[in-house]
């Protein structure tokens, strides 16, 4: 988010030595940046400034201390993790293979699957939630379906459930998934899969000890995409879990709707952002080890 | 193809038929175009046989027949005696070095050179003291850990051999690997390469489009054109006696120019010169390709006699450090490419001054025109 500014102080001194040529480049990349600096500002750090002081509100650190040892929270934060870990791994086995099709089909495929990933990715999530309610409910499209081929006997409960919940979002999060490994897929070198071939290698060698490797950045960029995004998903787990299943963003938003304990929604939310950073960072340590090669 | 070598970390693979790689036969179209038309060719143990030819004249297809991955539509690859036409690449037993040394960038090394060991289940104590043996080879003795990208391009390409030659391959293909050095780099990895092959004995059939490159690193060349096999010779063969134009134009700097033979032991130049044929000149009326290479004329003193002699004044000057070459205008109108030693700048010619050249019939090589 604070990408320009990083930008800016990264901009190498300036080699004839004129100090002042790299400094009002400097300069100038600090007002280019200024205005979307003071943006965030106002509109991100100042509210989570204010929301973390109205969760220590009169001095006492009571609500993270109900929100980080009453086994009920624990429980929803456990859950939340767990849930965005699925949701990672299967956009993760659901999203390489499509990326791997976008690379490597011939002409028109590649495109007509971009604009296929695409069209559910500008359509809003609400629309695309309500539409897995009428595919996934009781008597929704799947289950009357087979029930009337025989398949099964009884309805098969995919709504207001985690199995609901897990494929909404896996649906949602998908493109962000696809997108950062077909980035990187598309700069693998082909003549090093040749390469491998000639020394000897079967083609399931080829991928493990080539091919996946050297697409990883784009793996790990996918997964710290989805999950961080996940650990703080709302409308998808509000809908299809319909009370049921209980992720942080869900349990915050009852705290203020229904509860009006704003001092310990706020430290809730303090929680879920010290958790997405430290998944942040923890993801970004991995990267750096496994990105040297690039 | 996994027992533990004895000594050497380099097998020699135990030879089989007459040719270590024989090509009988290859035809490769693709649509309308015929890539490969017809290539008959046999590699000799122990022998680098260059493969030389212009862009397009179907090299690069060819190695990909041999590598596996193209397949011909008609004719044989042989390795020893055993056929592979349509072996998998990973079958074949070759060793590969590319254009871009295709490292594995995420593995150090010693890693890539490992791979082929580990595709072929050779034991992990065994593998590490190959390779140990072949960065030795190689002279990367110490460099094992480091990735590909920390490396010298000049190291790199080292490495890529080793990696190579490490699983003593049957055949090692060389698929212009020295395009991406600079000029000196280029001429000491080329002199490595030729040691190292010779040294371990390796069959080695090495493409190129460089006929400088040819020339150093060949036991024989084979030059290609339009699909074709036009010539295959010893490097001096083909310098000497081109068999036609494109050869002769291809190999080395020439002076070439059409002819007609026209009885005494003349040649008729278009523009109407007469040039002293060789003894074995074809019979009158017939059009040929006079090939008179820049080192064959040389100056003569006043009075002296050449079967050929002219008389010309010199257009360009270009220094070379050890040779000179002088574009020079003869007065029946021809103009030829001379190029002599370097003696100091005292007695060298200056554009515009007169000199008279001659050449003997010897020294004139007759190649079809066609």
């Amino acid at each position: 988010m604070t990408a320009a500014a990083v930008t800016a102080a990264r901009v190498p001194p300036d080699t004839a030595g004129r100090w002042w040529r790299g400094h009002r480049a400097d300069t100038l990349l600090a007002l280019v940046a200024a205005p979307a600096m003071v943006f965030l500002f106002a509109l991100y750090l100042l509210p989570v400034g204010l929301l973390l002081q109205q969760s220590v509100e009169g001095g006492s650190l009571a609500p993270y201390e109900k929100a980080l040892t009453d086994g009920l929270y624990v429980g929803v934060l456990f859950d939340t993790m767990l849930i965005a870990a699925y949701v990672s791994v299967a956009c993760l086995l659901l999203g390489y293979p499509v990326a791997y099709f976008l690379t490597a089909a011939p002409a028109p495929w590649p495109t007509i699957g971009i604009v296929f990933i695409l069209l559910p990715f500008w359509t809003s999530i609400l629309v695309r939630t309500y539409g897995w309610m009428i595919l996934l409910g009781r008597n929704g499209i799947i289950n009357r379906l087979l029930l009337e081929t025989g398949l099964i006997s009884t309805p098969f409960p995919m709504l207001n459930n985690t199995t609901g919940v897990l494929i909404g979002m896996t649906h949602v999060l998908l493109p962000y998934m696809v997108f950062p490994i077909y980035a990187v897929m598309r700069r693998v070198d082909l003549g090093l899969l040749s390469a491998a071939e000639g020394l000897g290698a079967p083609g399931w060698q080829i991928f493990r000890r080539v091919y996946f490797p050297l697409t990883l950045p784009g793996v790990l960029a996918g997964v710290t995409l989805v999950y961080i995004l996940s650990i703080g998903f709302f409308i998808t787990p509000a809908l299809l879990g319909g009370g049921k299943v209980i992720m942080i963003a869900v349990l915050i938003e009852m705290q203020v709707r229904q509860f009006l304990n704003w001092s310990f929604a706020a430290a809730l939310s303090a929680v879920l952002l010290t958790a997405t950073l430290l998944v942040y960072l923890v993801l970004r340590r991995l990267f750096r080890s496994d990105l040297q090669w690039s | 193809m996994n027992e533990t070598p004895s000594g050497s970390p380099i097998r020699a693979t135990p030879t089989g038929g007459g040719g270590d790689l024989t090509i009988v036969g290859v035809v490769r179209r693709f649509g309308p175009v015929t890539a490969l038309a017809g290539i008959d060719l046999a590699v000799r143990k122990g022998e680098m046989l260059t493969i030389l030819g212009p862009s397009g004249s179907g090299k690069t297809t060819l190695l990909k027949v041999v590598a596996g991955f193209e397949t011909p539509d008609e004719g044989d690859v042989l390795l020893g005696a055993r056929t592979v036409t349509f072996a998998a690449p990973a079958k074949r037993d070759i060793g590969m070095v590319f254009q871009n040394y295709a490292l594995f960038p995420h593995m150090t090394v010693a890693q890539n050179i490992a791979f082929p060991l580990e595709m072929r289940k050779v034991a992990k104590a065994d593998a590490a003291k190959r390779v140990e043996d072949v960065l030795r080879l190689v002279d990367l003795a110490g460099l094992g850990g480091r990735l590909p990208r920390q490396l010298s391009g000049g190291q790199q390409q080292r490495a890529a051999l080793a990696r190579a030659i490490v699983f003593g391959p049957r055949l090692l293909l060389l698929d212009e690997p020295f395009g991406a050095l600079d000029r000196k780099l280029r001429e000491q990895m080329q002199l490595e390469v030729r040691r190292l092959q010779q040294h371990l004995g390796l069959t080695a059939l090495f493409v190129t489009h460089d006929q400088e490159e040819a020339l150093i690193l060949s036991d024989r060349i084979a030059v290609m054109d339009q699909g074709r096999i036009i010539q295959l010779g010893t490097p001096q063969e083909i310098y000497r006696r081109p068999v036609n134009r494109f050869v002769a134009g291809f190999i080395g700097e020439s002076n070439l120019f059409r002819a007609r033979v026209a009885g005494q032991g003349y040649a008729a130049l278009d523009g109407g010169a007469r040039f002293r044929l060789p003894a074995d000149a074809p019979p009158e009326g017939t059009e040929i390709g006079l090939l008179l290479r820049p080192e064959r004329p040389k100056p003569l003193a006043n009075g002296a006699a050449a079967d050929n002699s002219f008389a010309g004044s010199i257009l360009d000057v270009v220094y070379l450090g050890e040779t000179v070459k002088y574009r020079i205008r003869l007065d029946p109108g021809i103009e030829i490419v001379v190029r002599w030693p370097f003696h100091g700048s005292a007695g060298s010619l200056r554009k515009d001054d007169r000199v008279t050249l001659g050449w003997s019939g010897e020294d004139l090589h007759l190649v079809e025109w066609s």
